[in-house]
């Protein structure tokens, strides 16, 4: 195998698609659209909440009503006002028949039923049109519990605003692990290891795809055997899994440097900036995790890049390439899916093993490098078995491509293939 | 043992494809210098040998020796071939395409660029030169397609089927540059079915049927001289004789190829033409 004959290859191929209006408007759009989405979704976010919520409050007996409304006036987004506080005899469709018609007539936005209870005094209903809100909920949740616990330690020594305190506080998480101790909450390692994921997934789909469409165009236009005739089926591929790489490779670079430089002006100039400056960057990122991540992205990205051009290898038309390339998709998305058990479960046997077989090293191991650090040599393990992977399916791969890129008209059946991988 | 006067040599080459024997024991010896004629009727099997000689596919069986190397993948630098079924990147530019076509066999970034130039002004494309390979007529691209064969001067030029959709200038042209190749010392194989092109450039030949060599030898020995191929030839033509009288006097290849492929030469038969 010639490393000059791969490189002109892969050159030829950068060029081609980096020069391509796709790639330009890929690159381009891509982050433009996604921040423009992202700046009306911050906007709307920031003014979200900012309208008034009209509440009734209805009473089938409990008295704490009057409570309940001074609890709801501490609510700042959205400002609750609390047009009506009303006792009902009971909780039927009769009693709030009123109510439920003004939420219907949109002049009221919801209603709080507090009905008596045994156990914990009262417990509460929300009845409105919009019940999607988590935030709201939390809020209204916190008003009732908070006017029940102060019905209850009204005659104790507890001090109810520490209760209240403790509500509000959310549990502070320490990963142990070989290395140390780390501050740090799961979520914080779940998104990173999805938004990293996610990059990944997404350069090889979109890119993966469009080696694909070209490998099979240039097979439909007979261009291939006059490029075989100066080069091997294994460097054409090679050339063109790397051409592929290092245009991904740039559209990440410029998807990337768009993002930070966004993330910077979103920190600096706009109102959300104090909420998202408690966000730490550096705990998310760590050069660790960059680092694994570069060896994991690259790899990651030749295997699966391998399998698109098998499979491409094997059809003799873009319609035919469309249905067989859910077969190439297919290894990437079980490994992406498999990151979400993964991250919840990052120590069990399932896990251990997922994260050594190569189709699903890349994403699974990246996932518990982020999430539970394992042992060093798992890791490196899982690296050395993915290289393996790769020259294994890269070989495979050349078998199938040298046999099929040649096939007009008749596409090689599985048998074909399988008997074309036994052959020495 | 390396036999240096001929520029290729294939002894019991075989290729399967499944069930099917596309090159059957194949013996075969292309002289040094010289235009070679590779002839066969459709499904012969003329390019399953042109492929499995240049190291394309793997041969089953038998072995090969490429201008001198055993391993044919070790000395593509030093052919050129113009396959069959050809194409060119649509949306590339002529310059660039021929230069990276020229760049894969060998030559370097600049002297890619100096000698596609070249190229296309002596292929009449001088004019196209920024123009997108999508733009260029059949002829055009077919002319392109022929020069990326040859740019790096290679030592063996294997042109497979290089007439097909060409009109009479062009032919012209072609021919003219094929037989430059040979005078600039090149040893060139022409795979063709036609059968006039053959007796106008071909100093010897290589008749195949289900991949098997039916005939072969200097052309000159097979039409005129006395011998085994005479007698082949005499056979050939007394079958004809009734009716084509003539032809004693001034065979023609055509009717040997005929001859020796039967009714099953169908397809190839009526891709014959002027030799009458």
């Amino acid at each position: 195998m010639s490393v000059t004959q791969i490189l002109k290859i892969a050159r030829r191929e950068y060029l081609a698609r980096v020069r391509s209006r796709a790639f330009i408007f890929m690159t381009v759009m891509i982050p433009a659209f996604l921040g423009a989405y992202m700046f009306v979704l911050l906007a709307l976010f920031s003014s979200s909440g900012g309208d008034d919520l009209r509440v009734a409050l209805l009473d089938t007996g409990t008295g704490l009503t009057d409570a309940l409304a001074d609890h709801l006036a501490n609510i700042n987004r959205p400002t609750v006002e609390v047009t009506e506080r009303v006792v009902v005899p009971d909780d039927s469709d009769t009693a709030r028949a009123r109510f439920s018609e003004a939420v219907r007539q949109e002049t009221l936005d919801g209603y709080v039923l507090l009905r008596k209870n045994p156990d914990i005094v009262a417990r509460a209903s929300y009845y409105a049109r919009e019940t999607g809100n988590p935030a709201l909920l939390r809020e209204l949740e916190l008003a009732v519990e908070s006017t029940v616990l102060d019905e209850l330690l009204v005659d104790t020594e507890v001090d109810v605003e520490q209760i209240r305190a403790l509500q509000r506080s959310d549990l502070d998480t320490v990963t142990v692990s070989d290395e140390g101790e780390e501050e740090g909450g799961f979520e914080t390692a779940f998104a990173s290891t999805l938004g990293l994921g996610m990059l990944l997934y997404m350069s090889v789909i979109i890119n993966g795809q469009g080696m694909a469409m070209a490998i099979v165009e240039e097979k439909s236009s007979r261009l291939i055997e006059v490029i075989l005739g100066a080069v091997t089926a294994t460097e054409f591929m090679t050339g063109k899994i790397l051409g592929v790489l290092g245009s991904g490779l740039t559209q990440l670079a410029v998807w990337v440097g768009v993002t930070l430089v966004g993330l910077l002006y979103v920190l600096l100039t706009m109102s959300i900036g104090a909420e998202l400056a408690g966000f730490d960057l550096s705990a998310a990122l760590s050069l660790e995790l960059i680092f694994y991540f570069s060896i994991f992205f690259a790899l990651g990205y030749f295997l699966y890049s391998v399998f698109f051009a098998a499979v491409a290898a094997t059809c003799t038309s873009t319609e035919e390439l469309g249905q067989a390339m859910f077969a190439a998709m297919l290894p990437l998305i079980v490994a992406f899916l498999s990151t979400f058990y993964v991250l919840t479960n990052p120590s069990t046997v399932a896990t251990r093993v997922l994260s050594l077989l190569p189709p699903f090293t890349p994403l699974v191991m990246l996932a518990r490098v982020n999430v539970l650090t394992p042992p060093l040599w798992e890791v490196w393990l899982g690296i050395a078995l993915l290289v393996l992977g790769i020259v294994v399916a890269g070989w495979l791969a050349a078998k199938i491509f040298r046999y099929a890129l040649l096939m007009h008209g008749k596409r090689p059946t599985l048998p074909d293939l399988l008997s074309v991988m036994r052959a020495t | 043992m390396i036999n240096t006067a001929a520029a290729l040599r294939c002894q019991g080459l075989t290729k399967r494809f499944a069930e099917t024997t596309a090159v059957d024991r194949l013996d075969l010896t292309v002289p040094s210098g010289s235009i070679f004629g590779l002839l066969g009727p459709n499904g012969s099997g003329k390019t399953s040998t042109i492929r499995t000689t240049l190291g394309i596919y793997v041969p089953d069986g038998g072995s090969v020796d490429l201008l001198g190397s055993r391993d044919p993948l070790s000395v593509r630098h030093r052919v050129g071939y113009l396959p069959e079924e050809r194409g060119l990147y649509a949306k590339m530019k002529v310059v660039e395409q021929l230069a990276f076509l020229a760049s894969i066999r060998g030559l370097d970034q600049k002297e890619s660029t100096g000698r596609a130039g070249a190229w296309l002004d002596r292929v009449g494309l001088a004019d196209n030169a920024q123009s997108l390979t999508s733009e260029l007529s059949k002829g055009m691209q077919q002319k392109v397609q022929f020069a990326s064969a040859v740019i790096h001067d290679p030592d063996l030029v294997v042109l497979d089927e290089p007439f097909t959709g060409l009109d009479p200038v062009n032919t012209r042209l072609l021919k003219e540059l094929i037989l430059e190749q040979r005078e600039r010392g090149a040893t060139v194989v022409l795979s063709t079915h036609r059968m006039e092109q053959v007796e106008a450039l071909c100093e010897s030949i290589c008749l195949i049927h289900h991949g098997r060599p039916v005939l072969s030898g200097v052309l000159a020995d097979i039409k005129l001289e006395p011998g085994a191929n005479a007698q082949a030839v005499i056979r050939a033509l007394l079958d004809r004789v009734e009716v084509q009288a003539v032809r004693l006097e001034h065979p023609h290849i055509e009717e040997i190829y005929l001859e020796k492929v039967g009714d099953q030469s169908a397809a190839p038969g009526a891709a014959i033409g002027g030799t009458a």
